[in-house]
């Protein structure tokens, strides 16, 4: 009895937020699905009178959805392998052997994690134009590896710090380099870290604004985040359908994933806080 | 990297140096990869800002501190100032303040919790880009579905071009904007909840303690060391963060909306005013500095108390980057 009750009171207490939350979803389900015509108009309503599916299918060839989302996989799937390749070998040094300067490697990292790439967006572009990588997806690459590598190393040095170091003793013991030790014992161990870390750092990639928005000129090399922001973006009239479907389509899959692995990813985020 | 052999033959001078060796190649990558990419454009900004540099990006001579004054002289500068200001206390207030009920419901047993606490990290996964898009379409003048909601309430009477009016613009993307900073900041609220002693609250119930005071004397005091890791990373976040703005309004209605970032990034991309552009670029790397400088004496200082204690966050969410309001 008291349990319903306390149930009641606190989906009473977060709905408003959970309304607020779930409004921009049903917003853009409602606008995707609508035929044009019943678009503009005052007041709109949620349901459309005739439902248009169709409006995915125009949407995927006039936004040139299929490309830009090629780019954003691409993209982001290059720069999260280069971050954790980097990463890895740093993480292992930091958590496990004992050098001079650490303490400012360790402050070093965290430095560049507080920057955010707008701040230094002018220059990025000159370092890029100067390699003349500019409009080039390297350059994106590159860039999202660089400024989520101190995130990656502090993340995986935290998991890396809780196995237990006889481990890595007794297998030095039998002979084991240090590469094989890192291939053999932690990386199997830290998978789960490895895991949680890649995810964040995808996200991350898979979401960037600004040093696309920048770094990319043309078009056929946009990524996901920047094709649709250009359908909005300085236009006089904009096609909302077709806008609304494309977010609907980009947001979707990535929300559904992470409410899948929410509790992962929240715990691996604490234990790599927590250390 | 030393040999493995070496290992059982003893202590060699070219194993130990390799030994030596081995921690500084590890994080060479590394290192190169932050400097070249993080640090050059750091060099860069800062050596534009001290020359005069025309429109195409070229170094004309020494300034001294000429772009700086140009900078502050600029007819906009005092306003971004004024509203990156805002901008910041509010959105950061306004969640540290929002999140801490929404924490405490969520850290209670009750059904369907693990749907709320879905949904409630929702807007996390959603990119910012996207988030500001579809609450520009929603709040749309004309057609947005908010005006509708409101109309058929009957709050208001005509619809009301949100983001087209320069006294709504602003505020409403402050609300967005503590919308979207909710699910990092409830997720280090909720860690430090699950770390606390249950003994201790069933303690302070067998006392007789009413909720109020729960909370006063133990939930809040407990909960000071995360409360400060959400205030200066948000701050952080916050102060950095340019989609929403730049997606919703870009810095419009007549500048009403611009902070330092958006600015910023006129003043660089769209205006060519390239040298007091790496001005603002450099004021800004120094604030940024600053506060982390902030954050990394709060995590040091909670490391050393969670070494006596437990639950302190330590480094905490330095991880924790991707969730906020900066990507």
């Amino acid at each position: 009895m008291t349990n319903t009750k306390k149930t009641i009171v606190s989906w009473l207490c977060l709905s408003p937020l959970v309304i607020v939350i779930l409004f921009p979803f049903a917003v853009m389900i409602s606008t995707a699905i609508k035929p044009r015509a019943e678009i503009l108009t005052f007041p709109p309503v949620w349901l459309p009178k005739n439902l248009r599916l169709q409006n995915f299918v125009d949407m995927w060839h006039a936004v040139g959805f299929g490309q830009a989302l090629m780019n954003s996989a691409l993209v982001s799937g290059a720069a999260t392998v280069l971050c954790l390749l980097v990463a890895i070998p740093a993480a292992y040094a930091t958590a496990w052997t004992r050098f001079r300067g650490k303490r400012l490697f360790r402050q070093f990292l965290l430095v560049t994690q507080m920057l955010s790439p707008v701040v230094l967006v002018l220059g990025i572009f000159r370092l890029m134009v100067g390699l003349g990588l500019v409009d080039k997806l390297w350059a994106l690459v590159l860039a999202y590896a660089a400024f989520n590598l101190a995130f990656a190393i502090w993340m995986l040095q935290a998991y890396f710090g809780t196995i237990p170091k006889e481990l890595e003793e007794a297998a030095r013991l039998d002979g084991a380099s240090t590469v094989q030790r890192l291939q053999m014992i932690l990386l199997p161990l830290a998978a789960p870290a490895l895991g949680v870390t890649a995810i964040f750092v995808f996200l991350y990639c898979w979401n960037e604004f600004v040093l696309a928005l920048t770094l990319l000129r043309s078009t056929p090399n946009f990524t996901l985040t920047l094709q649709i922001f250009s359908l909005v973006g300085g236009r006089y009239s904009v096609e909302w359908d077709h806008v609304m479907a494309a977010t609907f389509l980009a947001s979707a899959p990535v929300a559904i994933v992470f409410a899948c692995l929410q509790r992962h990813l929240v715990r691996g985020l604490a234990l790599g806080g927590v250390k | 990297m030393h040999d493995a052999s070496a290992v059982q033959s003893g202590v060699t001078s070219s194993e130990r140096l390799g030994r030596r060796a081995a921690p500084y190649i590890l994080i060479l990558p590394s290192i190169i990869l932050a400097f070249w990419i993080i640090g050059f454009p750091i060099w860069d900004v800062a050596n534009m800002s001290l020359h005069a540099v025309n429109r195409f990006g070229q170094l004309k001579g020494f300034a001294g501190f000429d772009n700086f004054s140009h900078l502050v002289t600029e007819p906009l500068f005092v306003g971004c100032l004024f509203r990156t200001l805002i901008w910041t206390v509010s959105v950061v207030g306004g969640t540290v303040v929002l999140s801490m009920p929404i924490a405490l419901i969520l850290n209670e047993n009750f059904g369907g919790r693990r749907i709320a606490r879905i949904i409630i990290m929702l807007p996390w996964a959603v990119s910012l880009t996207m988030s500001g898009i579809v609450w520009r379409w929603a709040l749309d003048g004309q057609s947005g579905m908010v005006n509708a909601t409101l109309f058929n309430l009957g709050i208001i009477h005509r619809p009301i071009a949100w983001l087209a009016t320069a006294g709504t613009a602003f505020p409403v993307e402050i609300a967005i904007g503590i919308l979207v900073s909710i699910p990092f900041t409830v997720t280090v609220y909720l860690g430090g909840l699950a770390s606390f002693p249950v003994e201790i609250f069933e303690a302070a119930k067998i006392d007789g303690a009413s909720p109020w005071q729960e909370w006063r004397y133990l939930t809040f005091p407990l909960l000071r060391p995360f409360i400060n890791i959400a205030l200066v990373l948000n701050t952080i976040y916050v102060f950095n963060s340019f989609p929403l703005i730049w997606v919703m309004t870009q810095g419009d209605p007549a500048n009403s909306t611009d902070i330092f970032v958006t600015w910023l990034y006129k003043l660089a991309f769209r205006y060519g005013k390239l040298d007091v552009a790496a001005a603002l670029s450099l004021v800004m790397f120094l604030i940024l500095l600053s506060f982390t400088i902030a954050y990394s004496t709060l995590a040091m200082r909670d490391e050393e108390e969670s070494a006596k204690s437990t639950g302190a966050p330590g480094s905490a969410g330095a991880g924790a980057q991707t969730g906020a309001i900066s990507t």
